[in-house]
């Protein structure tokens, strides 16, 4: 960081605050901290170059604004709510482990947000659904499918 | 803040300004409307309350769309106990308007690390001194928190190891402090829990470690990784919310500028795409070839 040009803005947006090295910078000598406003601090340099730490190299987006639009959360959010249901529906089966939801669920979800933003979706013929050897309600693309 | 936040107080909440609920309600509203997905999962679920009188811990950014999340879960019948995942990451109009509608929060902006994980454990711990039956997590605190509470009542010494950095010593020094009291707590917590889902890539790394390790105490539903996830909130997400984080902490021109993003995942590419959105030329740092290689 001690290299990064004057006026730099150095940021973070992953989870955790140990992608920047903020304990180094505020324990390195000779550099003098300077708070702006909440979520915004100087580093001045002994040379008198400066860099701008924002929300202390926590996340960004949350810590400066407001994190990601309704619109895009409702999709994450729908699927935490499908697999609180999930499981506490199948509470008495589920073995310890890691599980995704599966695809027909993540369908689902696109599906209800598609009404909002004008889509109409297109629906397969049997004769096109048995070409392609997918169901005509889905799911649409294989497990490995990458999107 | 003071220690006390372990204790319990009348009102079982702690936000910065209940005053602040009417404008968290006003916008809850407005999310409302751009949250078709939670609005259709609350009519088609709701008059069934599945999850009726299910205790559910929230580990999850106390924001506006958080609310409507919260919401949800309590129109679907459960029970609701939620702090926020990052010190920063509070609206505190959004956290008033849950509380004020006698939702148990414990969340502000700019919480001290101490404050942080006590309003964790305030969230962890439901009436009556039982713990939660489901956890909606996101990065996994709460996850981690219950499982070093659990293993240190089975005789792990991690609590009593030296710790790499500040946040660590905290996490430890409250969960000696809850076995002073308490040394069968964890255990009691754990007792009804019968799953946890994840909400991000750092957190579902935590649970495939736990799992691989045999550590893992419940089932877990990653979450990351459904595309509605992965694909939308981590791309399309950070392309609105970077931009928005250095506008309102900086309000520097970035047309123009040099911007560099470390890593090129879901993440990355959005944050590309917002930079170069606002004309700044953007450069991309990458360890995997594949990412590399992608536009």
């Amino acid at each position: 960081m001690q290299r990064m040009k004057d006026q730099a803005i150095v940021a973070n947006i992953g989870h955790f605050d140990n992608e920047i090295q903020v304990d180094a910078l505020n324990a390195a000598k000779g550099v003098k901290k300077t708070n702006i406003k909440p979520q915004v601090d100087k580093y001045t340099f002994p040379d008198g170059h400066e860099i701008f730490l924002l929300a202390e190299g926590r996340l960004v987006n949350l810590g400066c604004a407001t994190g990601h639009p309704s619109f895009v959360m409702s999709n994450s959010f729908s699927n935490q709510v499908l697999a609180q249901l999930d499981l506490w529906k199948n509470r008495d089966t589920y073995k310890v482990g890691v599980y995704v939801l599966p695809k027909k669920l993540d369908e689902e979800v696109a599906r209800l947000h598609l009404q909002k933003i004008g889509v109409k979706l297109t629906r397969l013929s049997e004769r096109q659904a048995d070409y392609l050897g997918v169901p005509v309600d889905g799911p649409f693309k294989s497990e490995n499918y990458r999107y | 803040m003071e220690q006390s936040i372990l204790e319990r107080t009348k009102a079982d909440y702690k936000v910065a300004d209940i005053s602040l609920a009417d404008f968290g309600r006003k916008e809850i509203s407005i999310a409302e409307k751009e949250m078709p997905g939670l609005m259709a999962i609350r009519e088609k679920y709701a008059p069934q309350k599945p999850l009726a009188g299910v205790r559910i811990t929230g580990s999850l950014h106390m924001t506006i769309q958080t609310a409507v999340l919260i919401e949800t879960l309590t129109d679907l019948g459960a029970s609701v106990r939620w702090a926020s995942c990052n010190i920063f990451s509070t609206q505190d109009h959004a956290a008033a308007a849950i509380a004020k509608d006698g939702i148990s929060v414990f969340a502000w902006k700019g919480e001290s690390l101490e404050d942080y994980w006590r309003c964790t454990y305030r969230a962890i711990s439901h009436l009556e001194g039982k713990g939660p039956q489901l956890v909606v997590d996101d990065g996994g605190d709460a996850t981690l928190l219950i499982h070093k509470g659990y293993e240190l009542e089975e005789g792990s010494d991690w609590a009593k190891t030296k710790s790499e950095n500040k946040e660590e010593q905290v996490i430890k020094d409250l969960l000696l402090e809850i076995h002073r009291e308490n040394p069968y707590r964890w255990h009691e917590i754990v007792k009804d829990w019968r799953g946890v889902s994840e909400e991000t890539t750092t957190g579902v790394h935590r649970l495939y470690k736990m799992h691989q390790e045999n550590r893992l105490l419940v089932p877990a539903i990653n979450v990351n990784d459904s595309v509605t996830k992965s694909k939308f909130d981590n791309l399309y997400g950070c392309r609105h919310s970077l931009v928005d984080g250095l506008n309102r902490a900086m309000d520097v021109m970035l047309a123009g500028k040099v911007a560099v993003v470390c890593g090129y995942g879901d993440v990355g590419k959005g944050c590309a795409q917002s930079l170069r959105g606002q004309g700044a030329r953007v450069v991309i740092t990458e360890v995997d070839p594949i990412n590399a290689l992608q536009y």
